[in-house]
């Protein structure tokens, strides 16, 4: 082994393989540099075995410069392969890039009813305030609908709800307030009465864009010793607030309801001008949602509480009404069309 | 009832009171307004005017040219076109600058070369209200009373600066329905006194002198009659202009002075008069009695009407007259004629004259006012009044004194007495009212108050104009409404706590409808009427009980006649409506009532169900990398799997072959649960979805009334295995007739035959015809998971149990592994 060739020998070998190495773009071939280069037939394996020819001094010396020009390659072949394998990589990733503008796998969406959404919402609340949930009959007798409610036959008040009758004594319930009487009959006499009944009521209207010959109704009942009309005040103001926001507020006004007395109609502040005044509230600052009033004295003697010991407050509101007026839904007949396009609208739960 | 603004003005000093605020009180009183309209549409410069001269225009046929005196100073020349017009006739006159509804603006103008200074008006160039005006007044100009001033301005002489109130009112305030009325509230809203002056110019009736009308009552419909006769001596003429006005304001057809009177006085004293002619009562002898069943009578609008029992008739010994408290009959009428009058002033019972205007379809202001109740108190004065207006206007005489009667059951002119205790007053609306603000309400009602301080109990006098107050009730409601609801509190009610809660019944319905929705189904809600004949779309037998739906006694069209017992027709027309406006398909689903009779017709309620309804129609909406499809019976059965799991109805669930007539035999099924049929499912027979007009669709009902009868067993979790589950797949080929799920059932069977502890799943998750597969076969690929909870299952274990799976499936169905897998 010839010291001087061996040292004009390592400097090329470090050259050439470094430079054919930088030229390799896969695995394959990157093997086969290492297999050339550090492999067991290698020229460095070769010289290492010819190192025991040379004299101590060279051998010791070559020896090192063997051993440096090794790991020279060895940490370039590491960083090489480094190199590839994040080529590799980005490669992978670009070839799975997607379009992300593309829409998601859809999730089955279905749609509650609007009516039903607010039916809800209301019955949520009340149930939270310890009302029990109650349905009754929509055939309803006239006994039942107006004379225990204090409307005898050919009484005028029959005129503010228009009946479809079905016989002449059964007839579809007008209004929810039956349950009112029926409610009690099965409580008595056990108190507090305590009941929200939701349900659908039928009027002899022709339909328009706020008339409807079905639409539902929601009652409340509370029956007790003391009840007072302030209560009544003060469990609707829960109500509107829960309902359409903690800066709601509620107003009375007198009206005249043959089955309360005193009666009520109940306002909130307009919920689109915040009490501003605008179109929707006639610019009164005010929208009329439900009627309500302290239980008749007859009501109560009918269904067998004693008005003298016993007093109650009564309400009766329309979701439809609530829910035109929290969508903005301008013809009630849109809630009975069923029209697809309208519905799947309300999917937006809060 | 529509009121005038002036009218009332003159019985409540209003001065401070516009209009406008005089709604907002009332509304805030309970007597609710819902316009106020001003009667001047924006008639500016008018005045009265004289026509002194009208010529032929030289150059137009049609045209007229008028020298008017309208006050002004000079003659104005005029051109008109109104074929009324003549000399001598005052009418309204615009003069230059003057305004007229609409914007019209009146300017010196050239009409066919002839210089004019001004227009004469008619009637709806002023903005009167036409319709209600008779056609003498409306074709051509307005023509005034000869007597009426020139130069006055139009506006004050038909009032028209007086606005209008429309007034909704309760039925309970017929009270209200009258000018006097309402000028006793508005005075007690106000806390004002109210003052009635016309009271002085009645004019003097001797009561004791002999009437010329002998009455009799009969029937129980007529508490009180009181009749006098009129002669009259001049023609048949108008009312004055000013009662005329009035009238119009308050929406009344001026007539002619007799009617307008009997109106005026109706509006100003809320009781209905009516004036028959004296010549045609037979004998001068007028009975009050009940009508016979089928007798006839021809009414003052022309119309013969038939009478039934229960009807009050005024009548003369030989015929009737009129139908008490509704409507006059022709025969009686006052005409040109007429030479001397019966005025009638009567009490009608409430109910009766409902019942009758109801029966015979009529509804006019005199039956409005005696539905809701006329004060006892006012039939005389009311009288009184109408017998001076028609001294006053026509001239009339009065022969003879008037006629009164009245039956035992006549209600008391005295005012009623009502207890009320100021404590309980408070304590019902939760108020701290003084004894003093509520003695003040009642003053202000012009209710007397007898008793002292708060804690005794008061008698409260109220007059009998006010019969809508009898119960204690009925005072603390007038303490609230003129104290303001404002002033009572907002607490809540003082009540055992206790939590609220949702019936059974109720929550399954609610738990239905999100649980649909989560399946992707839209909810739907439809009206409950249909038409009888929707139903036939079911195929049923001519006899079948569902075909017996119950007619409403009404209906407003056919189509809403009768009540559903079946959801399908409803919801096949939302499907329908939906296809033709372009939407592509949908699931829609409905929970509502049906309502089956126990016989008709209808004697008892009857059975009202809770029924679901769902229907999938046309095609699954546009998504990507799924081509849309259409619905399928499978795409139904896994909504009603996943409801009936959530629900803990998997247990002895069953599909069964349906033989429903309205669904395909092939592709539908009855849903059974403990051996209970609570539904079905499958596709729409093809008849039934030709009659719906649908294409293919799926249909499914759930009688949920059934469902809420079904009991819900309590249920634990069980431990899991804490090894990792073995799977296994196999095929087997079997027949095609034979259900995929009773080898599942074979699989479990066997498998737990052999370790009663495995916990074991089998899916199938292939079936296969076709090539490669012998006729008359499928293949049915099973996936197996396989577990012990507390060991780990070798494969020699695992190995026993496939084979006896397979050789129970060989057994049971004959199949043969086709393949399997591990």
């Amino acid at each position: 082994m010839d010291m001087d060739k061996l040292q004009r020998d390592i400097p090329d070998l470090r050259s050439k393989a470094l430079a054919e190495l930088s030229s390799l773009e896969d695995r394959r071939t990157l093997d086969a540099w290492r297999v050339e280069y550090l492999g067991k037939k290698s020229e460095i394996a070769q010289w290492m075995k010819m190192l025991g020819n040379l004299s101590p001094d060279d051998r010791r010396m070559a020896g090192q410069q063997i051993h440096a020009l090794r790991q020279t390659l060895e940490s370039a072949f590491t960083e090489r392969m480094r190199e590839m394998d994040e080529l590799e990589i980005e490669r992978k990733l670009r070839e799975e890039t997607l379009d992300i503008t593309l829409p998601g796998t859809p999730q089955a969406i279905g749609h509650l009813h609007p009516i039903t959404r607010i039916l809800m919402e209301i019955e949520d609340i009340f149930v939270k305030m310890g009302f029990a949930v109650v349905e009754g009959p929509e055939v309803e007798t006239d006994a039942y609908n107006f004379e225990m409610l204090n409307v005898p036959k050919d009484h005028p008040a029959r005129d503010m709800q228009d009946t479809f009758y079905l016989s002449e004594e059964l007839l579809l319930r007008t209004h929810t307030s039956p349950m009112q009487v029926r409610v009690m009959e099965q409580m008595r006499p056990n108190i507090p009465v305590k009941v929200i009944v939701p349900g659908r009521v039928y009027r002899r209207d022709e339909d328009d864009a706020t008339h409807s010959h079905a639409f539902h109704q929601v009652e409340g009942l509370v029956v007790d010793q003391n009840i007072r009309m302030s209560d009544l005040k003060g469990t609707l103001e829960e109500f509107a607030k829960a309902l359409f926001g903690p800066e709601q507020a509620v107003r009375l006004r007198p009206s005249f309801f043959p089955f309360t007395e005193p009666s009520a109609e109940v306002d909130v502040r307009c919920i689109h001008c915040k009490g501003q005044g605008c179109r929707v509230c006639k610019q009164t600052g005010w929208i009329e949602i439900l009627g309500a009033g302290m239980v008749h004295p007859n009501v109560l003697a009918a269904a067998g509480y004693s008005p003298d010991a016993y007093s109650g407050f009564a309400f009766g509101m329309g979701p439809e009404r609530i829910a035109m007026l929290k969508y903005g839904i301008s013809d009630i007949r849109l809630l009975y069309q069923n029209d697809l396009r309208f519905l799947r609208q309300f999917s937006q739960l809060r | 009832m529509r009121v005038s603004y002036q009218w009332l003005s003159e019985y409540v000093d209003l001065n401070d009171v516009t209009p406008e605020r005089l709604a907002e009180l009332l509304t805030s009183g309970g007597l609710t307004v819902d316009a106020v309209t001003t009667r001047n549409q924006g008639v500016e410069g008018v005045v009265v005017g004289a026509v002194l001269a009208c010529e032929q225009h030289s150059n137009a046929d049609r045209l007229k040219v008028c020298q008017v005196d309208a006050g002004t100073g000079e003659i104005l020349q005029i051109v008109c076109g109104a074929a009324n017009v003549r000399a001598g006739v005052r009418v309204p006159v615009a003069l230059v600058g003057a305004k007229l509804p609409g914007g019209v603006e009146i300017k010196r103008a050239k009409l066919r070369g002839v210089e004019s200074s001004g227009m004469l008006c008619s009637a709806k160039e002023l903005g009167l209200e036409v319709r209600l005006l008779p056609t003498e007044q409306t074709s051509g100009l307005f023509l005034l009373p000869e007597d009426t001033p020139i130069g006055q301005s139009i506006v004050d002489v038909l009032h028209l600066d007086d606005a209008v109130l429309d007034l909704d009112l309760t039925p309970n305030r017929g009270d209200c329905l009258s000018m006097r009325g309402l000028a006793y509230e508005v005075a007690a809203l106000l806390g004002r006194r109210s003052h009635f002056e016309e009271k002085a110019e009645g004019h003097h009736l001797d009561v004791s002198d002999t009437p010329q009308v002998r009455v009799r009552i009969e029937s129980a419909g007529c508490h009180a009659y009181a009749g006098q006769v009129l002669q009259l001596t001049g023609n048949h003429q108008p009312s004055p202009l000013w009662m005329q006005m009035r009238l119009l304001a308050a929406g009344i057809r001026p007539i002619d002075a007799i009617v307008d009177v009997t109106n005026f006085v109706m509006l100003e004293w809320g009781q209905p008069l009516h004036a028959f002619d004296f010549a045609t009562v037979e004998a001068g002898q007028i009975i009050v009695r009940d009508a016979e069943q089928g007798e006839l009578i021809e009414t003052l609008d022309g119309q013969k009407r038939v009478l039934a029992e229960g009807m009050t008739l005024i009548a003369d010994p030989k015929k009737a007259l009129g139908i008490a408290g509704v409507m006059g009959g022709a025969n009686s009428e006052i005409s040109v004629g007429s030479r001397s009058v019966l005025l009638e002033s009567a009490l009608f019972e409430r109910s009766h004259v409902r019942r009758t205007g109801q029966k015979l379809g009529l509804r006019s202001e005199a039956q409005q006012r005696f539905e809701r109740g006329v004060d006892p108190a006012v039939q005389i004065p009311a009288l009184k009044r109408a017998v001076a207006l028609l001294q006053q206007i026509v001239g009339a005489t009065p022969q003879g004194g008037v006629c009164q009667v009245t039956s035992d059951s006549m209600p008391s002119m005295l005012a009623h007495e009502v207890c009320f205790s100021p404590a309980r007053c408070n304590q019902v609306l939760g108020t701290s009212f003084q004894a003093s603000e509520m003695r003040n309400v009642f003053s202000r009602l012009g209710f007397t108050v007898i008793g002292q301080g708060e804690t005794e109990n008061w008698r409260i006098m109220v007059p009998s104009r006010r019969a809508d107050i009898q119960l204690e009730a009925d005072l603390v409601e007038e303490v609230a409404r003129l104290c303001g609801y404002d002033a009572i509190p907002a607490t809540l009610p003082m009540l055992a706590n206790a939590p609220g809660r949702v019936g059974e019944s109720y929550k399954l319905q609610k738990m239905t409808r999100s649980l649909f929705t989560n399946c992707g189904m839209d909810e739907v809600v439809t009206y409950a009427f249909g038409h009888p004949e929707s139903i036939s779309c079911l195929r049923l037998p001519e006899n079948h009980s569902l075909r017996q739906s119950i007619p409403l006694l009404l209906p407003m069209s056919e189509e809403r006649s009768h009540l559903r017992r079946h959801l399908l027709p409803s919801l096949a027309q939302v499907a329908l409506y939906n296809l033709n406006h372009g939407v592509k398909g949908g699931a829609i689903f409905e929970i509502s009532r049906v309502f089956h009779p126990y016989q008709l017709p209808l004697v008892q309620q009857p059975e009202e169900r809770h029924s679901l309804g769902a229907l999938w129609f046309g095609h699954t909406d546009i998504e990507l990398g799924r081509p849309t499809r259409a619905y399928t019976f499978f795409d139904a059965k896994g909504v009603l799997e996943y409801w009936l799991m959530v629900l803990g109805l998997q247990e002895n669930l069953q599909f069964t072959r349906s033989h429903l007539p309205w669904l395909h035999p092939g592709r539908s099924a009855d849903i059974l649960v403990n051996g209970v049929t609570i539904g079905s499912l499958g596709e729409l027979h093809p008849e039934s979805a030709l009659q719906l007009e649908l294409p293919r669709a799926i249909w499914a009902e759930i009688d949920l009334t059934t469902v809420a009868s079904l009991p819900v067993h309590a249920w634990q979790v069980h431990p899991v295995s804490r090894q990792p589950w073995s799977y296994r797949d196999l095929a087997v080929l079997v027949d095609h007739e034979v259900p995929a799920e009773s080898l599942l059932i074979q699989v479990r069977k066997n498998a737990l035959a052999v370790m009663p502890h495995l916990q074991l799943t089998a899916k199938i998750f292939d079936v296969y015809s076709g090539k490669g597969i012998p006729v008359g076969k499928k293949s049915v690929g099973i996936s197996i998971s396989l577990g012990l909870e507390d060991a780990t299952l070798d494969d020699d274990s695992i190995q026993r149990i496939m084979d006896a799976i397979l050789h129970g499936l060989r057994l049971e169905y004959g199949a043969e592994l086709r393949g399997q897998d591990s």
